[in-house]
């Protein structure tokens, strides 16, 4: 393994969003909805992380939070070394070119009524990073082509309404792109796509991240998707982190209970393949008065006595692997007990 | 017997001086106790050919030819009149965007009441009790009927309106992507739930989804659409472990897995095409890697390549798929 510092650090960034109600509750104190509760991981240079997790347990929230777009509740973040939160404007007017969004409907960032080299160009012009309009130009028809929007200059000239949907996600990169950043983080970028046009562009992505030495952030809900673009995995729960480590590691040998009731109900594009799937009864609920101990315990299969009123932290079990689970080893030995007996 | 029996069936949007062909010689059944998924990218017509079966076409849209039978009666032929009356009771549509099947406004119990009633003879107190039943056969709390549909998470509103499509008893249930919206977990609690109701009352349904995953574990015969035609129906197995289409091949080969070797997936250049006017021959023949002069000439007859088995490609058998030309 090569030696390679932390892009960026993220440690103990919380995120609570203040719960309004009518009347304060009997003894005036707040409540929260504790969207982002507590995270740390570091993604280092040229990695693909991929941040999963169902609907509300903070994906947004977390990668919101981590760029200042909303104020955080606590912790820090660290970009190639600088804390991001006690960023002067100048730096952090850097910090944002270097580190991209690309968001999950392009139809929502992208202007209509401007043409497709104004879009891209826009943060050249912004950041004021080129001269004049003819280096403007080179630069968009460049972006353009990286993203294979071939041939550039026609492309160039049209608006959004003019372009399918995985043109306009390929506008999005190339505006992104252009900006020559390290850090690309984005939020569910193909899941209002086809298939066929989202492997296009997940294709696309893991290209482009050899090709400009990029390091990537995915935010989704489909681990199906995940695996073919990711190298590194995280699963969230209502704020936390449960599970890290090498993608192919996780999805082959889930640890945390949540992992591998969530993998077991992904469904495969094979009708012959024999499913065996763990129960998780109820809804997610929001993130507001969680219950002591584990988060993940009203719906947990493996409960057990070693769930106790403590909070699971997220402990390393091995050379790459984390999970925030009490029983984790002693399952392990419990199964290596079965085996023993099996091969007995 | 079938259920549903769809012959040649031609939908078309009329946008001034153009059609869009968005459905094109489409056959297929479905028998009882079937469940029939129906696949393809979008705008390949599979709504379309949906609000068919159900009449609720818009405006501009219309059956131009085709017969579509519900179990014998032909409701091409029917008069708004005969289609409402047909309507819940004998097919009734669990659409694909949850958010918006109930009105707001109203408690989502009255809203399921409402349709017993002009359904069904019998009285408000009946009508209730019976709700009550049904969503406690759907998984939720029988005393939630009096919620508004705001007060329901996406996945019980999906139970709710699985709940309604049953309140007349159909034949038949369209449910348009009904799991699209909803993570995983849910998804599954939502089809589960389908594939046993589906069993108790010998449902006939049609499982219309992009999600070829979905299809896969959830359908006993899969058609996959493209660009208005039916190119391939078999059995699920058949369908995806033997592909007769290349069309087929290719968008199960763009489908990603997490389930064995990890592999680069495939997508197919280009995009599918405009439907005012569609390529001529075979509509996949710009985008196939093994298409021949023939294939932009002639449009391939849509049959049984072998029992059970049909599809509509020239060289339907005769191509490895491993090798493109
Ligand atoms: N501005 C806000 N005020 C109050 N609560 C919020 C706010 N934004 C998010 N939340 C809550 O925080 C939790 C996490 O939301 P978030 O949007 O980060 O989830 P997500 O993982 O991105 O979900 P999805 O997959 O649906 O995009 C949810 O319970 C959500 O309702
Ligand atoms: N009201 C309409 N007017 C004109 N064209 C339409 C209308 N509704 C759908 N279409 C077109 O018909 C084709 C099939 O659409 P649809 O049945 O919604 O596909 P799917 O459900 O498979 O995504 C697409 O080309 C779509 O753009
Ligand atoms: S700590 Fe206990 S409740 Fe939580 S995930 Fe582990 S086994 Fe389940
Ligand atoms: S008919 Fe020709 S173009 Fe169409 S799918 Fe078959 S080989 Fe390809
Ligand atoms: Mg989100
Ligand atoms: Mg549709």
């Amino acid at each position: 393994m090569t030696v390679s510092t932390p892009i960026i650090e993220v440690q103990n960034l919380k995120k609570w969003f203040p719960i309004r109600t009518g009347i304060r509750s009997f003894f005036g104190e707040q409540r929260w909805v504790k969207a982002v509760d507590g995270i740390d991981f570091d993604v280092k240079s040229g990695d693909s992380l991929v941040i999963a997790g169902e609907s509300g347990s903070g994906k947004t929230t977390l990668v919101r939070t981590m760029l200042r777009l909303i104020e955080p509740t606590a912790g820090s973040v660290n970009f190639e070394g600088e804390p991001v939160f006690t960023m002067l404007p100048d730096d952090l007017r850097l910090f944002r070119r270097r580190v991209q969004l690309i968001f999950q409907n392009p139809f929502e960032v992208l202007d209509p009524r401007h043409t497709v080299k104004d879009l891209v160009g826009e943060g050249l012009v912004v950041h004021e990073l080129v001269s004049d309009e003819e280096e403007l130009m080179k630069r968009v028809l460049n972006a353009l082509e990286d993203v294979r929007l071939i041939p550039a200059e026609d492309f160039s000239r049209r608006f959004p309404h003019e372009l399918s949907g995985g043109q306009l996600q390929r506008v999005a990169i190339a505006r992104s792109l252009i900006l020559d950043p390290k850090l690309v983080i984005a939020d569910e970028p193909v899941s209002m796509l086809d298939a066929s046009i989202r492997t296009e562009i997940m294709n696309l992505m893991t290209d482009l991240q050899k090709e400009h030495n990029l390091t990537y952030i995915f935010i989704t809900h489909d681990l199906a998707q995940a695996r073919y673009i990711g190298n590194w995995l995280i699963i969230m729960y209502l704020g936390k982190v449960m599970e890290m480590g090498p993608m192919e590691d996780i999805l082959q040998d889930p640890i945390h209970p949540y992992t591998q009731a969530l993998i077991s109900h992904i469904p495969i594009p094979d009708p012959t393949e024999e499913r065996h799937r763990i129960d998780i009864p109820g809804e997610t609920p929001t993130p507001i008065d969680l219950p002591p101990g584990c988060r993940f315990r009203p719906r947990c299969q493996a409960i057990d006595e070693y769930c106790t009123d403590d909070e699971p932290e997220l402990q390393q079990i091995g050379p790459n692997r984390w999970v925030a689970c009490h029983g984790w080893e002693a399952r392990k030995k419990k199964k290596q007990k079965l085996r023993h007996s099996s091969e007995r | 017997m079938s259920v549903l029996r769809i012959e040649d069936l031609c939908t078309h949007y009329f946008l001034g001086e153009d059609q869009v062909q968005a459905v094109d010689n489409v056959t297929f059944d479905i028998a009882e106790s079937e469940i029939f998924g129906l696949a393809g990218e979008s705008g390949c017509g599979k709504t379309t050919a949906a609000y068919s079966i159900m009449r609720i076409l818009p405006e501009n849209g219309a059956i131009v030819n085709g017969r579509i039978f519900l179990d014998d009666e032909d409701v091409v032929v029917k008069t708004e009149e005969e289609m409402r009356q047909l309507r819940w009771r004998k097919v009734s549509i669990v659409f694909q965007y949850a958010m918006n099947a109930f009105n707001p406004v109203l408690r989502i119990g009255n809203q399921i009441v409402e349709v017993m009633l002009e359904k069904q003879s019998i009285d408000k107190e009946e009508a209730t009790k019976k709700a009550k039943e049904l969503f406690d056969e759907v998984g939720l709390e029988p005393e939630r009927i009096r919620d508004y549909p705001h007060e329901f998470s996406g996945g019980m509103r999906q139970r709710a309106i699985i709940a309604q499509a049953l309140a007349a008893e159909p034949r038949l249930i369209i449910a348009d992507e009904p799991v699209t919206a909803l993570d995983v977990i849910v998804q599954n609690k939502i089809l589960g739930l389908l594939k046993s109701l589906q069993k108790k009352y010998q449902l006939a349904v049609l499982l219309i989804t992009h999600d070829l995953s979905v299809v896969a574990e959830n359908s006993d015969r899969v058609g996959i659409m493209y660009a208005g035609n039916l190119v391939e129906v078999g059995t699920t197995v058949n369908v995806f472990k033997e592909s007769l289409h290349p069309y087929t091949y290719k968008l199960i080969g763009a489908f990603p897995s997490v389930k064995g070797p990890k592999r680069r997936l495939e997508f197919i250049p280009g995009t599918p095409p405009d439907l005012i006017r569609p390529p001529s021959g075979c509509r996949f023949h710009p985008r196939c890697p093994w298409a021949q002069d023939i294939c932009n000439l002639e449009v391939p007859e849509y049959r049984e390549y072998e029992k059970n088995h049909w599809v509509a490609c020239h060289f339907a058998g005769e191509i490895n798929f491993e090798v493109e030309p």
